[in-house]
């Protein structure tokens, strides 16, 4: 990596030039240059994949990093994400067993007669993008209303967001003549925006994917150098002397659950677009915890970190699932490599990274990579 | 009058079920505040057990619960000791490590004894129903309530009536002082999470011959384990006890007027709520301060 521009009025630990943001700038760049190094569709389409999860990650790492929330559901607005993005291409084909005004086949099957109230304004992509995005915000964000205005931590919300995913999952596949059950919504139409059709096999799909990863890291950073995100960073590590400072603490939390849920959001919208299908695997437990790995592999506490985290991952575990041999042992790998990264690399590869900056360079680190200092150095204070 | 008992044994049923895998769950987490999400796949590896031992070696169910409990005991003394140690400062983590653990268990035995079903025989004794007042019941639900009765029994007494109980409450309320009086924390901690995971085992062991036996049905029992719990109160055994049979009649109630997976929803959100309100659980041990 190289020498950090000097800025001369950024000099304090808040700085812009961050080797955060050299990371992200990296990260995007890598991300453009991609489809010249892959030339196979099918891989192109694989790695868009991959990159959703770094958007997954990414809002995880917003939540939990920065804002000490470990949010054990972040795959339930993920994959309502997903779902109203598979309603709305679902509208858009041309079933085949058509019952009155087009209704999807599996409502058909299930002797729905009518389409149900929730699903009409779906024949609107505008409102489909828009509620894939607020649908899951307000969700979480009213748990987190919920919770945090009870002063419910730690553990317990763990267990809490774990909980919700849970019940949406189960409503889901018991739903079946309105969601599809445990199939998910399946045979979905192509995404067709301004005449641009998004093909998963198709480079433009990737170039989508890649270019809303991009605005969100970046937004993601900006948003952690604001004084909202100091104050968060302070709630992290010291929540009592923030709230003895007057500040409403619950309120930046909610905050923050709320944009994270709608970066989730547009993930799922995403994968929907990238898997041509939406199911109830996209919130289920399993994915959920996936989550949590990537980020604390990457680093929980760097946005660019925890992405590169679930690309590497999942890359990895993609690589592998050719043979069945390798999945399982694979599974068994991760198990042990998840385990070894909470115990002796807290803040995962990022921090990693950040340390040996800090020793290549130890006379101008004074400030320059303050907030990965604080986040390896501090490792408890995160937790 | 028929109708309304046999709701209740039902609800009986299901709660000694579910006392008995939480039972281990509720010793860690109210003495050492862990939250072990690994305890899912010790009862897992209980009901392996039994499966193994009844194939390889010929031991019927109930002569290898002993073994059982000995041998998960020790993998959850390995475990803290080797693990979870290193993670008393940092709560959170241990959630993530212990899942961890979970996850490679989980495939461990996969790898080994393959993810088909494997199923446990009922011992013959125990394979009749008996009929109270007119309503029949499987024995083994019945030897099931006796157990987790005698378990929660035997477990009180360790807490409140031996010296180990004496030194492990002195290290909860306060580690340094109970340091100070020349008690090994250490050990008292390890011991207690080796208790609870042989806990576990048994509890695995002794639901295998009711649910099929596959490398993920832990899952299913950590979730359950929690509510039971998160509603009885951390530090409080009887709350465990009373939550466990309250849960257990609420979902046979549910599951009889609606079906299964409205019962669980309708459970979970009961349980997020008494997080919400009631932090403490809905019966808190009196502690003296």
């Amino acid at each position: 990596m190289s020498k950090p521009p000097q800025s001369p009025l950024r000099q304090r630990a808040t700085g812009f030039w961050q080797p955060e943001l050299i990371g992200i700038v990296i990260l995007i760049a890598a991300m453009y240059l991609m489809p010249s190094v892959l030339v196979d569709d099918f891989l192109i389409s694989k790695y868009s994949r991959y990159l959703v999860f770094g958007l997954l990650a990414m809002a995880l790492s917003l939540s939990w990093g920065y804002g000490g929330i470990l949010n054990l559901g972040q795959a339930l607005p993920f994959g309502l994400g997903s779902y109203c993005m598979a309603m709305a291409l679902k509208l858009r084909t041309i079933p085949v067993q058509t019952g009155a005004d087009g209704l999807p086949d599996f409502m058909v099957w299930n002797n729905v007669q009518q389409l149900p109230w929730f699903w009409v304004p779906f024949y609107s992509m505008t409102f489909a993008i828009v509620a894939g995005i607020v649908v899951p915000s307000a969700l979480m964000g009213g748990l987190g209303w919920f919770m945090f205005r009870g002063r419910v931590t730690g553990v317990f919300v763990a267990i809490t967001t774990l909980a919700m995913l849970v019940v949406v999952n189960l409503l889901i596949i018991d739903q079946q003549q309105y969601t599809g059950g445990f199939n998910g919504i399946t045979d979905l139409a192509q995404l067709t925006i301004g005449g641009i059709v998004f093909d998963a096999y198709n480079r433009t799909t990737f170039y989508l994917i890649a270019s809303v990863a991009s605005v969100v890291l970046v937004f993601g950073y900006v948003l952690s150098c604001t004084k909202f995100g100091l104050i968060l960073q302070a709630i992290r590590d010291q929540e009592g002397r923030v709230q003895y400072f007057g500040y409403d603490v619950a309120s930046y939390k909610i905050t923050v659950m709320a944009i994270s849920a709608a970066i989730a959001g547009l993930a799922g919208m995403l994968y929907t677009i990238v898997m041509e299908f939406a199911s109830p695997t996209f919130l289920n437990v399993p994915l959920s915890l996936s989550v949590v790995i990537w980020c604390a592999v990457g680093g929980r506490g760097s946005l660019p970190g925890a992405f590169v985290g679930a690309v590497l991952v999942t890359g990895m575990q993609g690589a592998l699932s050719e043979s069945k041999t390798f999945l399982d042992t694979w599974t068994l790998v991760m198990g042990v490599l998840f385990v070894l990264v909470v115990l002796f690399l807290p803040s995962g590869l990022a921090g990693l990274i950040g340390q040996l900056l800090a020793k290549i360079r130890p006379g101008d680190g004074h400030g320059q990579n303050g907030t990965v200092d604080v986040k390896s150095s501090h490792p408890k204070e995160i937790a | 009058m028929h109708f309304v008992l046999e709701q209740v044994l039902t609800g009986l049923s299901i709660g000694s079920i579910l006392l008995l895998v939480a039972l281990g769950l509720s010793i860690i987490y109210g003495t050492i505040g862990v939250i072990n999400l690994a305890h899912g796949e010790f009862i897992m590896l209980g009901a392996y057990a039994a499966w193994a031992l009844k194939t390889y070696v010929g031991l019927s169910l109930l002569p290898g619960l002993v073994l059982i409990f000995l041998g998960v005991g020790l993998f959850g003394w390995l475990v803290e000791r080797i693990l979870l140690r290193r993670l008393y400062r940092r709560p959170l983590d241990t959630i993530l490590a212990t899942w961890g653990v979970g996850v490679v268990l989980q495939q461990v035995v996969r790898l080994t004894a393959g993810g088909d079903l494997r199923y446990v025989e009922l011992p013959p004794s125990m394979a009749s129903s008996v009929s109270i007042f007119g309503v029949e019941i499987a024995a083994y639900r019945i030897f099931i309530f006796v157990v987790a009765a005698l378990l929660f029994l035997v477990s009180w007494s360790i807490m409140n009536r031996t010296t180990f109980g004496l030194k492990l409450r002195a290290v909860v309320q306060d580690r340094n002082v109970a340091s100070c009086f020349g008690i090994n924390a250490d050990r008292i901690y390890s011991l207690t999470f080796a208790y609870g995971a042989g806990l576990a085992g048994l509890a695995g062991a002794i639901v295998s011959p009711l649910k099929s036996v596959s490398p993920e049905m832990g899952t299913g029992y950590v979730v359950d384990a929690f509510m039971v719990v998160v509603l009885g109160g951390v530090q409080s055994l009887f709350g465990t006890v009373i939550s466990a049979f309250a849960l257990g009649e609420v979902t046979g109630v549910i599951a009889f007027l609606q079906n299964d997976t409205i019962a669980k929803a309708t459970v979970l959100i009961l349980i997020i709520s008494v997080i919400r309100f009631r932090p403490q659980g809905l019966f808190v041990a009196k502690v003296r301060a």
